[in-house]
């Protein structure tokens, strides 16, 4: 009986298993960054009423499940930028289906066969590269394919607390902020500033920061016209042009213009706080504090928040540093089911780009850059240059996030004064192509 | 003739039969062959696969060319990797005595049967359970500027706290400090039951005869436990050669890779820069120098076991 039962207990369980592929729904599984916020928006799926980054790429992706119950999106939120992990995965055949890469590290995983090309797949959703931005499209196309699906186009800002600008004086007479037009321009505000404030002009997260640095140098490199990158596997960073950069910097931490080992989330309190006038930050930071700049009693709702691209300071070109966010798809065997969910994820985002752009990201398609309503966003007047200011680094050359850590920490000891200026530079250098010639 | 044959044959077959319960039998083998699968798999393979990897130009997803010592020579000629190895050495100088000297005052203090000093146990032994997540997050929120615990201390006093993730003279200490902090419950813990092994009656000997507390400590508990103390500092040695997550998650190595000790210079090498074959040869060395430490240290224990 028992033997009878547990035979028949079997059957039942094998057929269970066999039979319920047919019913279930298909599953992708998504990995991203942009962090988490469970708390406020796990299980909002009206995206328009979401903030932040954070925020809304989990409104977007909750409101993808909800209007699409045949497909089961599996998300795992990673530290950003995630790509130890990602590496990991994609070395032991474990790779998720749909994965937030920037543009500047698609060619690392692209050179190694890890991605899907998305051109067939965007054909069959209507999707081509004519609708996206120049950037965006240059970004996304490694080898003459697409290999990422552009969201968004990014660089860095100077977030400006308007009270404390008043206070110092630095106010046009059409009430917009004073920005500096030359480094000594730069240091003689910055002066200004603390001595009618009593704070620094920057607000920095210095303490063991790479990003941060290395962005600064490269856009203030391509201000002087610096091909740094000339040879994708040999860079040059121990010129005057460089040089210039770094002690400007230099200057500004040794003269205590700008706030000191502070790390990132440390920085934004202290910019929400008002000590200090100008935080140095991404584009992902706009709808944020503007929010904050509309709440009364915050430090931006006192004078105002406005935002811009970096200044000019040098007389090359008009440009500064730029990247961008994709969605990736890495390459292994898949149903056409699952092939067409991909299609249907990927055509949803690029939809709702314009949502995506409300976190002060510029947006990947034209139609919605053009469009009036993204135009209407606050601050989009002021930072709609960098349409044409963002420069990426070439797409040729490899692991930029790597070589950004070896940057970063180098400028980082030359600006705080634990290495001279030309020893970081030659260091800087010695190391990135090391890093290059071994790849 | 033939009854005498018979029976010595029986009695040679019997025996035969009882003398060899000792010895080896193939079939045993099948007892340890789980440990050994484990063991083999993913113990003596990786380790024989990472000193082949060390001799290849491998990287993440291809195990690349033969180039002999070249990863090798190219470890030595990075600066990064020598500092990385003073940043261990230094990280070891700093919390394995302190680990130890606390340890043992702590088990001192609490080695009675109160309920106050088994409350205390329990809570000094708790941080160890902790995750190293948790622990650099606590320190994190103790040590940030501005807004940190030392800040706020500091500023009653109207003072500046000292910035311990980015000074380049305090960062390792501050990594130094949150790791005593949560392993100090190991070492209090070992010290403790060498110290409830001490036969009491030697404490009456030296009672009768007048000793006060400090000639207690010094002639009889501190040589009691001298063993354990050494196991202490060999435990520690080994586990503290292999910081990797406070120094990545409170200062990502930095400033100017001064907290950078050789895990994290493996991780940065093999993972991010997907360099194998550099890391691989970068985890030879510290192989070695966890092996030599060890060696030594058992060695010196070797010695005063046998004088």
């Amino acid at each position: 009986m028992t033997l009878r039962k547990l035979f028949l207990a079997t059957i039942s369980a094998a057929t269970v298993m066999m039979a319920s592929p047919s019913f279930a729904a298909t599953e992708l599984q998504v990995q991203r960054f942009f962090g988490a916020c469970d708390a406020d928006f796990g299980k909002n799926t009206d995206v328009t009423k979401a903030v932040g980054e954070c925020g809304i790429i989990t409104s977007l992706i909750n409101k993808f499940a909800a209007d699409n119950p045949d497909i089961k999106i599996n998300v795992t939120t990673v530290e950003w930028p995630g790509y130890d992990q990602l590496t990991a995965q994609f070395a032991s055949g474990d790779a998720p289906d749909i994965v937030t890469i920037h543009e500047s590290v698609l060619s690392d995983y692209q050179s190694k066969g890890l991605l899907m090309p998305l051109d067939d797949v965007l054909k069959t959703v209507g999707l081509t590269t004519d609708q996206f931005t120049g950037a965006a499209k240059e970004g996304a196309t490694k080898d003459g394919k697409i290999y990422g699906l552009p969201i968004d186009n990014w660089t860095m800002l100077y977030h400006v607390n308007m009270d404390l600008f008043k206070q110092a004086g630095l106010v046009n007479a059409d009430g917009t902020p004073m920005l500096p037009k030359s480094p000594e321009e730069l240091l003689a505000q910055a002066e200004q500033f603390k001595q009618k404030t009593g704070k620094p002009y920057f607000v920095q997260n210095l303490a063991n920061e790479t990003a941060l640095f290395t962005r600064n140098l490269y856009t203030y490199l391509f201000q002087q016209n610096s091909d740094f990158f000339a040879d994708p596997k040999k860079a040059k960073f121990n010129t005057p042009e460089a040089k210039k950069v770094v002690e400007m910097y230099k200057a500004i931490f040794d003269k205590g213009y700008t706030t000191k080992n502070l790390d990132y989330g440390g920085a934004i309190n202290a910019f929400l706080a008002g000590e200090g006038g100008v935080q140095l930050n991404g584009t992902w930071v706009v709808g944020d504090y503007n929010a904050q700049s509309e709440k009364a009693g915050t430090a931006l709702n006192k004078g105002g928040y406005a935002v811009y691209p970096y200044p000019q300071l040098f007389s090359g070109a008009k440009a500064q540093y730029a990247d961008g966010h994709t969605w990736a798809v890495s390459k292994k065997d898949r149903s056409p089911e699952q092939t067409a969910a991909i299609g249907k994820f990927l055509k949803f985002f690029a939809d709702n780009d314009f949502e995506w752009s409300r976190t002060g990201h510029l947006p990947a398609y034209k139609a919605v850059m053009e469009s009036a309503k993204f135009k209407a966003l606050p601050h989009r007047d002021t930072i709609a240059a960098i349409a044409t200011l963002g420069k990426p680094l070439p797409s040729a050359v490899q692991r930029q996030f790597a070589i950004q850590d070896i940057v970063g920490e180098e400028m980082s000891a030359a600006v705080t004064g634990q290495k001279p200026v030309d020893k970081a530079l030659a260091d800087m250098e010695s190391r990135v192509n090391e890093l290059l010639a071994n790849l | 003739m033939a009854e005498p044959r018979t029976a010595g044959t029986a009695t040679a077959r019997s025996r035969r039969k009882s003398v060899d319960i000792y010895a080896p039998q193939w079939r045993n083998f099948l007892f340890v062959a789980p440990y050994l699968t484990i063991f083999a798999t993913l113990l003596v393979f990786p380790l024989f696969w990472g000193i082949w990897l060390s001799f290849h130009k491998a990287d993440t997803f291809s195990s690349g060319r033969f180039v002999g010592l070249d990863n090798y020579f190219r470890l030595f000629r990075d600066p990064i990797f020598m500092q990385s190895i003073w940043n261990t050495f230094y990280f070891v100088f700093l919390t394995v005595p302190a680990l130890a000297l606390i340890g043992l005052f702590l088990a001192l203090c609490l080695n009675r049967r109160t309920r106050s000093a088994a409350v205390l146990r329990a809570l000094f032994f708790s941080s160890s359970v902790l995750s190293v997540t948790i622990v650099t997050l606590i320190w994190r929120i103790v040590f940030i500027p501005d807004l940190g615990l030392l800040s706020m201390v500091y500023g009653l006093f109207g003072a500046q706290a000292p910035a311990f993730l980015a000074d380049p003279h305090l960062a390792m200490i501050g990594i130094a400090i949150a790791t005593v902090w949560w392993c100090i419950g190991l070492p209090m813990m070992l010290f403790l039951s060498a110290l409830q092994q001490i036969p009491q009656d030697i404490y009456e000997a030296a009672a009768l005869d007048n000793a006060n507390r400090w000639q207690t400590l010094w002639s009889i508990t501190l040589p009691s436990i001298k063993r354990t103390f050494i196991l202490v500092i060999i435990i520690q040695i080994v586990l503290q050669f292999q910081l990797f997550g406070q120094a990545w998650l409170m200062t990502r190595g930095g400033p100017n890779n001064l907290t950078k000790p050789i895990v994290l210079y493996i991780y940065n090498t093999a993972f991010q820069r997907w360099d194998i074959g550099l890391g691989a040869a970068a985890s030879e060395i510290l192989f070695l120098l966890i092996l030599i430490a060890a060696m030594a240290q058992y060695l010196v224990t070797r010695r005063k076991a046998d004088a």
